[in-house]
Order: C-alpha cells, then sequence, then structure tokens
C-alpha cells in the first residue's frame, strides 16, 4: 500500500526509560499503522504504554529504537522546534487536564492556537465561535475555564484541539475526570468529529466505553500489541 | 512557514496573569517603587551634596579656574606674581564673575595676640560675584573700594585676637624686595562664614593697599567663576594660552581632596544604587520563580501544543518586565515627588558641625538631574530584564512532558 494512505506509521518502536538506573521497557517493538479517517482507541492495563504510544506519535517523546511517521515524515529526523511546529500544525492534543489556559475564556483558548499560527484576528474569532456553537457550547464562550464543568473544560479542549484542522487528533484519557453520562457525551462527540470531518482520531484509555466508540481497538501489554479489533460497524 | 511572535495575545497574557495574583504582584511593586524610589531620593541628596561641595571650593576663593603664576602654590609670596591691565576683563565663555587678588601669607597683631593669617588684597565688588563674601554676615562696614585702607577680619579671628569693629591691628608680611613690611590699619568689620576655619585663614583689604604695602602693582591670582562646571577644561586652555607665562588651573586639580571626594560620592552613588537593585532582583527573581513554578503545567502544556520554546521565554520575560515597568515608572514619579518635598532643604545645622571638613553646608538641598533620572530609568529596567531571564529559562528548561506530569 502507499505510505500516504496512512497517517501514523510506527515499526519497531521501542522507548526505554531508566528509573534509577534500571531499564524500563515503556515501547517494546510496536508495529502499526493508521488509516486516514480511522477512530483507534489503545486499550490496556495501567503501564502498558498507552501513553508514551501517543506521546511518541505526537512528538511529545522520541523513541529509543524504531520509526515514527507522522503524515509520511519521520519525527526522528525533525529538530524540537520542528517537532513543537508539527504539533502545533498538524496534531491535535486533548490531555487528561490541564489543557486550558485559566487566565483566557474558552472563545480566547480557542483563538490562542489559531494566535500561534498566525491566523487572523477576524477568521480566528469567526472559526473560535463556530467551533464552539458546533460542539454545542457556544454560549459559554466567553466563560473562563474557573467557570465551566469538567466536561465543558474538555469539550473547549476538543474545540481547541481541532479548530485549525489538525491531520490528527491524539486524546490521552480525556474522559478520566468526568463521570459516565459527560464520558459518553465527550466519546459521542469524538466519534461525530471523526465520521462528519474525517479527522483521525487516536486515543488512549481504561475505559471500555471509549473503546465502544472507536473503530478499531488496539490492545497493548507491557509496551507490546497484544490484539488489534477491527469493528465496521461501530463509531456512530 | 514559521511562527510569528503574537505579541498581542503574549502581552495579554501577561495582563491577565498579573491580575490573576494581584496581591503577590502588589507587594513586588510597591517593592520596586520603594527600592526605585529611594534610590533616586538617594541619588539626589548626594547630588546635592556634591553641588555644595562645588559651591563651596569655588566660593573659598578658588573659583572653577584660576591663573596663578609658576611656584606659587608651593611658595605663595608677592614674588611669584603677574601684572593684570587695569582695565582687564576676562575673554572667555561663560563667565558668571571674575576677581583678581593679592593673596600672601602675613601677621596679624593685636594688643592682645598673634596670628599666622592669608593677606587678601581684593576688590569688594568682584568678590561679591563669585566668593563667600557675599554669603557672610558682617558686623561693622563691607570693605568699600579697592583702595579702602581698612581689613575685614573673621569674627572667630577677632575673638581670638580680642579684637573688635573700629579697633586697630597691624599687618606684618614680606614685601617685594624681600623685607618685612608692617603698616597699622582699623577694623572695618568681622565677618561670619560657614565655618570658622575660613574666619581664621582669611584678613581681606583693599587690593591697591596691599599692593602699596608689598611695593608691587602685581597681583597673585586671577580666579574666574563659570556658568557651567563642566566647562571648567575649556575654560582652562583657553586662560593658559592668555596666560602662557602663568599657570592656568581647574579647581579640582587645586583642591585634590574636594576633587577625590566629589568623585568619591560619584561611586556612593553607584553602591547604593548597585546594593538597592541587588535586593530588589532578589525578591523579584524569588517571586517570578514562584509564580513560573505554579503554572509550569500550563506552560508545559502550550509547549505540548506547540508553542515554541523562545514564545514561552519572550511570553514569561514580557510579564516580568510589565510589573518592572510600571514600578520603576511610579518609583521615579515617588521619587520626583520626594524630591520635591524636600526642595526648601534638609536642615543639618546640628550635624555640620562634624561634617563641615566633608564641605557640607548646614542646609542640604537635593539636586534632581535628568541624567541621573534616565540612569536610574536604564538600569533598573535592566536589572529587571536580567531578573526575569532566570524564571523565563527555569520555566522552557523543563520538557513539556515532565511539566505536565508534575
Ligand atoms: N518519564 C518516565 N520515566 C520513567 N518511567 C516512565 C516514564 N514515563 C513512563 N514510564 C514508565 O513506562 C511505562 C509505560 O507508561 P505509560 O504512561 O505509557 O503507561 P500507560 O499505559 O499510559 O498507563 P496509565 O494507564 O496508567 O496511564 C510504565 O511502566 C511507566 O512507569
Ligand atoms: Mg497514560
Amino acid at each position: 500500500m502507499d505510505a500516504h494512505d496512512y497517517v501514523v506509521q510506527c515499526h519497531g518502536l521501542e522507548r526505554t526509560y531508566h528509573d534509577d538506573g534500571v531499564p524500563v521497557h515503556a515501547l517494546a517493538g510496536v508495529d502499526f499503522e493508521v488509516e486516514k479517517g480511522d477512530f483507534v482507541s489503545l486499550a490496556g492495563p495501567s503501564g502498558s504504554g498507552k501513553s508514551t504510544l501517543l506521546n511518541c506519535i505526537g512528538g511529545l517523546d522520541r523513541a529509543t529504537a524504531g520509526t515514527v511517521t507522522v503524515g509520511g515524515v519521520d519525527l526522528a529526523s525533525l529538530s524540537s522546534a520542528e517537532l513543537a511546529e508539527l504539533r502545533l500544525r498538524r496534531v491535535g492534543f486533548v490531555f487528561q487536564s490541564y489543557n486550558l489556559i485559566p487566565v483566557l475564556s474558552a472563545r480566547e483558548n480557542v483563538e490562542f492556537i489559531m494566535q500561534l499560527q498566525g491566523v487572523h484576528a477576524d477568521q480566528r474569532r469567526r472559526d473560535a465561535l463556530a467551533m464552539l456553537d458546533s460542539l454545542g457550547i457556544g454560549e459559554l464562550a466567553d466563560r473562563r475555564p474557573g467557570e465551566l464543568s469538567g466536561g465543558q473544560q474538555q469539550r473547549v479542549a476538543v474545540a481547541r484541539a481541532i479548530v485549525s484542522k489538525p491531520v490528527l487528533l491524539l486524546a490521552d484519557e480525556p474522559s478520566a475526570n468526568l463521570d459516565s453520562h459527560t464520558t459518553a457525551e465527550l466519546l459521542q462527540l469524538l466519534a461525530d468529529i471523526n465520521r462528519e470531518r474525517g479527522m483521525t482520531i487516536i486515543t488512549a484509555t481504561h475505559d471500555p466505553a471509549v473503546m465502544a466508540f472507536a473503530r478499531r481497538r488496539i490492545g497493548l501489554q507491557d509496551g507490546r500489541i497484544v490484539s488489534d479489533l477491527r469493528d465496521e460497524g461501530a463509531g456512530g | 512557514m514559521r511562527t510569528s511572535v503574537p505579541v498581542k495575545v503574549l502581552a495579554q497574557l501577561s495582563c491577565r496573569n498579573l491580575w490573576r495574583h494581584r496581591r503577590r504582584n502588589a507587594m513586588l511593586l510597591g517593592a520596586i517603587v520603594i527600592a526605585v524610589a529611594f534610590v533616586l531620593l538617594a541619588n539626589s541628596l548626594l547630588r546635592g551634596w556634591q553641588a555644595q561641595m562645588l559651591d563651596t571650593v569655588v566660593a573659598n576663593l578658588t573659583g572653577h579656574v584660576k591663573v596663578l603664576a609658576p611656584g606659587y602654590r608651593d611658595d605663595p609670596s608677592i614674588q611669584r606674581s603677574f601684572l593684570l591691565p587695569a582695565d582687564y576683563q576676562p575673554e572667555l565663555p561663560g563667565v558668571d564673575g571674575w576677581a583678581s587678588r593679592v593673596r600672601v601669607p602675613g601677621v596679624i597683631l593685636s594688643e592682645r595676640d598673634t596670628r599666622g593669617v592669608q593677606l587678601v588684597g581684593v576688590d569688594p565688588a568682584q568678590e561679591l560675584e563669585i566668593s563667600f563674601l557675599a554669603d557672610v554676615a558682617v558686623e561693622g562696614d563691607f570693605l568699600e573700594s579697592p583702595t579702602d585702607r581698612r581689613v575685614l577680619i573673621g569674627a572667630a579671628l577677632a575673638d581670638q585676637l580680642e579684637t573688635a569693629v573700629g579697633r586697630r591691628i597691624v599687618l606684618m608680611t614680606q614685601g617685594s624686595d624681600g623685607r618685612n613690611r608692617e603698616a597699622g590699619y582699623r577694623v572695618a568689620g568681622t565677618y561670619r562664614a560657614s565655618s570658622s576655619s575660613l574666619e581664621k585663614v582669611f584678613v581681606f583689604t583693599g587690593r591697591e593697599v596691599l599692593q602699596d604695602l608689598l611695593g608691587s602693582p602685581a597681583v597673585t591670582e586671577l580666579s574666574i567663576k563659570l556658568v557651567e562646571n563642566g566647562q571648567r577644561s575649556v575654560a582652562r586652555d583657553i586662560l593658559q594660552r592668555q596666560f602662557a607665562a602663568q599657570e592656568a588651573s581647574t579647581w579640582d586639580e587645586l583642591e585634590p581632596m574636594a576633587a577625590s571626594m566629589f568623585r568619591f560620592v560619584d561611586t556612593a552613588m553607584l553602591i547604593w544604587f548597585s546594593i538597592m537593585m541587588a535586593a530588589l532582583a532578589f525578591g523579584l527573581v524569588n517571586t517570578l520563580v514562584t509564580a513560573v513554578m505554579e503554572r509550569t503545567r500550563e506552560l508545559g502544556m502550550l509547549r505540548a501544543i506547540g508553542m515554541q520554546p523562545g514564545v514561552v521565554l519572550i511570553q514569561v520575560v514580557m510579564e516580568c518586565l510589565m510589573i518592572v515597568s510600571l514600578g520603576v515608572l511610579l518609583g521615579i514619579g515617588c521619587g520626583v515627588l520626594a524630591v520635591r518635598s524636600l526642595s526648601e532643604g534638609i536642615d543639618l545645622s546640628q550635624w555640620t558641625a562634624g561634617i563641615e571638613s566633608y564641605y557640607m553646608g548646614s542646609l542640604l538641598i537635593p539636586v534632581l538631574l535628568p541624567y541621573d533620572i534616565l540612569r536610574v530609568l536604564g538600569l533598573s529596567l535592566l536589572f529587571g530584564l536580567l531578573a526575569s531571564v532566570f524564571p523565563a529559562w527555569r520555566a522552557v528548561r523543563v520538557e513539556p512532558l515532565d511539566a505536565m506530569r508534575r
């Protein structure tokens, strides 16, 4: 298959940490590809390497061995400034918490990343408001994170992550701080975004509910892929 | 495509962050304001002292520049003198006043006592333009002209000699022929100067009267007061050309003690400034480090989503500089007000006896130079910038993942 059909490719990916001199193999040889427009969930017990894998794909962490390519670019060939640039323009992140700048309103948080990208003020404002509206939180645009619930904050984080149309959305335990109802809503949101916008999404989670929303479920254990299930019927 | 630095949003972020911790930042601001105001106040007091020092030195018969015959400084006598045309006028720019004098060591005798003094033959009108005689309180009469045959002596000297206004004294000195001369004079008046040592040293009489006694039409010094102290070297060089056979000198060459004192005050200003700024920088760094540490996760997240380390650095430095510049400006404002409120001067009369020797009068009037304001402004901003670089560097040194894990 042509490499350009894949948004992400990992080959022989290893990541070894040294904990007081003791090597910890967070990733011990991971091979997989993610097709454009896919919705993948990484599952596995705590410490199985889900976050490490997401961070390597997002250019936040560097592989000890093996290769990671995003959109056909080998991340090992990029400087840290270029990796930051890649994260700014091509990858959207939703973290477990601390996604937002506390002193900026929801709209300003969404606009912030576009300001870093150099988008014009008018367009920024329009895009940010449209994005918040389409995620159902348009009326909260002027509130600061401290005045929003956890679920609302994560929605703003999703808006921030996808507003500039990255090729890839990475979400590490986006529902960890949410109740099950809010989790379901957030997942529905991600699934909608995946279906309607064709955005490639990779999430890491413990949560069986999250896995149910994904189209492809990859199981990790001890830094290795132990299962890879595709469910064509799910995701909506 | 490189990302441009979005200055506006960084400024907005900085303002909001400062406002968010307004109590802490208000304290920091207060500290900056106080430190800068104190630096400026201390600066202007020291400048005032310098100005006083200069006034004193210039007024104590030195002037800004002076022409003397070669060798006069080592051996002051009428032999080391020069002739000045009767209608002489100094030809140089920026002259505030001038005087020609005959000044020789001599002895003054009363019925009671004898003292070694400096005999100074003056034109009283000229002295009122340039010397401390303009400011003295006189009991009896001031001298009237260069031909006034009476003497003006210090009150302290009159006490020592147990003489008084209207009484007679005798002056003795070496004439131009090398022989001792003496003559009797009546005391026209006694003067009270800012320091009793002046009163004990200088005995004034008419210039032509002293020239008669010495048997010479020459003068021993030409003393010139300038409008600008800064022009003294230029003036000296011009005078040196005009009086090629004599020696032209500036006040700092003539009074090296005073000159080193003057420079010491310059140094004291810098030392005081450095101490205040170091203390301030220490507090600044501490506060800023705390502020940055609190935001470790936030800054880590910003870098994780693609903000370049340099931009994070700029944001933190900007935040620091905002509060520092505000503090410095307010501090300068307060400092200027404080100096204004002291424009009447600080009365030091109860201390002056002890500090007279440091060229200080009894009233210290602060002097605010635009140059000093600019220097305080520039250096404080520089200190602020340096103090903010460390916290900013701490902020970007941590890898985003580590920062977010904290
Ligand atoms: N910075 C680090 N230094 C040392 N060891 C690390 C570091 N980060 C991760 N590890 C180790 O690597 C392994 C994988 O960690 P990772 O965070 O990827 O797991 P995870 O699957 O995301 O777990 P969880 O479900 O708890 O989030 C773990 O054993 C962890 O202790
Ligand atoms: Mg994890």
